[in-house]
């Protein structure tokens, strides 16, 4: 009887012991186990991440996505969840990691951790081609438009709290007006579109969309001033994996000092944005 | 002396000519395609100009004329052909207000390094995801419906409860939001549904609560010496509601049942926040491609359009089915 208690009280206490260890490596057990890594990107945020001449998904995130999962010795999946899900967390396992260019802040460090910072995007005003303004000053009290929930919404708001390691302090230097939110950045472009003032005096918006979209687009912007703040872009995974954001980890800071990062960066912006200018 | 009761026929025509001339003129619509017919008379318009008031009249009276004429012109038709040569200028104006956004909607049909054109995987990839999210769905929201009617017209508090609960929950919420609670709310209790399965879901519930209440009034509608005469004739309880009020209600449930799935049809591109490819999303996906996302939303629009008009015509099929009794 007394053997039988003992087993039993082990047993519970192997389990109590082996259960969250195995929790911890689920998602990594998963990535190794099926040698598939499903990532979550934006189809609509050229040239981060877009739907290509072949009908694939192209673009500097899903190329280092494909990197990252290259390395891990999987194939890469690709999901396209809005991004409000996306930073909802609680994924359920549907996807192991985003890599969309999202910028750590505090408020979304509590539902995802952000294991890798991958590059640095400068964050840009641009204005109607034929507006007169050229310095961040003519900016204050004009409408300014963003999208809405990002970190451009919340540099306007003055509400920005970047989480990250390295991240280059910046100052609030534009005090708008009035701030017309969007579902995405080039809906706001459009707005732009219409005319100097029609609906919008300027865009907020990552340097290297704005650029996409004046060179691609044809849209009637220019940039005016120096970059706003430049954000550091991590990877994002859901809460409670370390051994997978130990990995991720590794194998980005390998892709950094080996100069992969460098070169995809060089191949979809042109410039390094690998590291704080 | 009192006016004639019939007032003349050229009197109410020229009247419309009046009140059309006087608001096409109000439209100033002399710096438009229209006022380069008189281009002989002012000279040939030009855009940083406003057109002047001549010009607006003159094009206001020419076309409040060709309105007129045309009104004429369909009075000498029968019926069937007034409808077609409608729905035909209805049209060609549609067609007129799109073009004159100045956009080149060749990009629809250009083919990429896939060796398909944006046409044939905004069809292949988002309309059939459209149409089999929405049918399943609509299979789905069908039997909920049922169920929800007789929950609500049942004696039993506990159905009823039930029934009225879900109806008020489901019509009582945003599609959006429960699209977001089942894919990520049900992900927190452990039941991790896919994308599709999420949205059919959701599409299925919204619907099914919405529905509930088409059944109900439907079944409420059969006229209760229907059931009395059915019992008077020995007819078993059970066999009463499948063999002669449900037929009968199906009549009444057909046409806003159609409405609901042309309705959904729509909807469903609510599901695409949680990554579903429909064709909402595949318009804006390949819209973003080269910043052109307008041209493929006005091509999507079109091909909704088309989905609808087919199933209108499904429609009209099922009630002139279940109607057969009523018609004379």
């Amino acid at each position: 009887m007394h053997f039988y208690v003992k087993l039993g009280a082990a047993a519970l206490l192997a389990s109590a012991v082996a259960v969250p260890a195995a929790w911890a490596g689920e998602t990594l057990d998963r990535v190794m186990s099926t040698k598939t890594l499903t990532m979550s990107s934006d189809p609509e945020y050229p040239p981060q991440s877009f739907l290509n001449d072949k009908n694939e998904m192209d673009g500097f995130d899903v190329d280092v996505g494909k990197e990252i999962a290259k390395r891990m010795g999987a194939e890469l999946k690709i999901v396209t969840p809005g991004w409000d899900i996306i930073t909802a967390g609680s994924w359920g396992g549907r996807w192991d990691m985003s890599v969309g260019s999202m910028t750590p802040t505090k408020k979304r460090a509590e539902v995802l951790d952000f294991p890798a910072v991958y590059y640095y995007t400068p964050a840009a005003f641009a204005v109607h081609k034929d507006s007169d303004m050229d310095s961040l000053d003519d900016l204050n009290g004009k409408v300014i438009g963003s999208c809405g929930g990002c970190t451009y919404d919340a540099y306007l708001m003055k509400d920005l709290e970047i989480d990250a390691e390295g991240a280059p302090p910046f100052e609030y230097e534009v005090e708008a007006g009035e701030i017309k939110t969007y579902e995405t950045d080039t809906h706001a472009f459009d707005d732009l579109a219409l005319g100097d003032g029609a609906r919008l005096d300027a865009v907020f918006s990552a340097l290297p969309t704005i650029q996409e979209a004046i060179k691609k687009g044809g849209y009637p912007m220019k940039v005016i001033g120096k970059p706003a703040f430049y954000e550091p872009l991590s990877v994002a995974t859901d809460k409670g994996d370390p051994e997978f954001d130990a990995k991720i980890a590794e194998v980005v800071a390998a892709m950094k000092s080996d100069g992969t990062l460098k070169k995809l960066s060089e191949k979809w912006y042109g410039v390094d944005l690998t590291t704080v200018q | 002396m009192i006016a004639p009761a019939r007032e003349s026929p050229w009197l109410s025509r020229a009247l419309v000519f009046l009140v059309a001339a006087t608001a096409l003129t109000a439209l100033g619509l002399g710096g438009t395609a229209a006022g380069d017919l008189f281009a002989p008379l002012f000279g040939p318009r030009d855009p940083a100009i406003e057109a002047s008031f001549g010009r607006n009249l003159l094009v206001g009276v020419m076309l409040a004329g060709a309105f007129v004429l045309n009104l004429e012109f369909l009075r000498l038709l029968l019926f069937r052909w007034q409808v077609l040569v409608v729905w035909g200028e209805l049209l060609l104006l549609f067609y007129g207000f799109v073009q004159s956004f100045g956009r080149d909607f060749s990009v629809v049909f250009e083919s990429g390094e896939s060796g398909v054109s944006n046409l044939y995987f905004l069809i292949t990839t988002g309309a059939f995801t459209t149409i089999y999210v929405s049918l399943i769905a609509i299979a789905i929201a069908c039997l909920l419906a049922l169920l929800g009617a007789l929950g609500k017209l049942s004696r039993n508090g506990a159905a009823y409860a039930v029934a009225t609960f879900y109806i008020s929950f489901f019509r009582g919420t945003p599609l959006l939001l429960q699209v977001v609670l089942i894919y990520t709310g049900l992900a927190q209790l452990g039941f991790v549904l896919e994308a599709v399965p999420a949205g059919i879901t959701a599409l299925a519930l919204c619907y099914g609560a919405y529905m509930a209440e088409i059944f109900r009034a439907g079944i409420e509608g059969v006229p209760h010496g229907q059931r009395e005469a059915a019992k008077a004739l020995g007819v078993p309880e059970g066999l009463i509601f499948r063999k002669i009020v449900f037929p009968q209600a199906m009549r009444l449930i057909v046409p806003p049942t159609g409405n609901q799935f042309i309705a959904m049809l729509k909807d469903s591109s609510l599901v695409s926040v949680v990554g579903v490819w429909e064709l909402t999303k595949t318009a804006q996906v390949l819209g973003k491609r080269d910043f052109q996302v307008f041209e493929f939303l006005i091509a999507a629009a079109v091909i909704y359009w088309i989905m609808s008009v087919v199933f209108e015509v499904v429609q009209a099929r099922l009630e002139a089915y279940y109607g057969k009794g009523q018609r004379r």
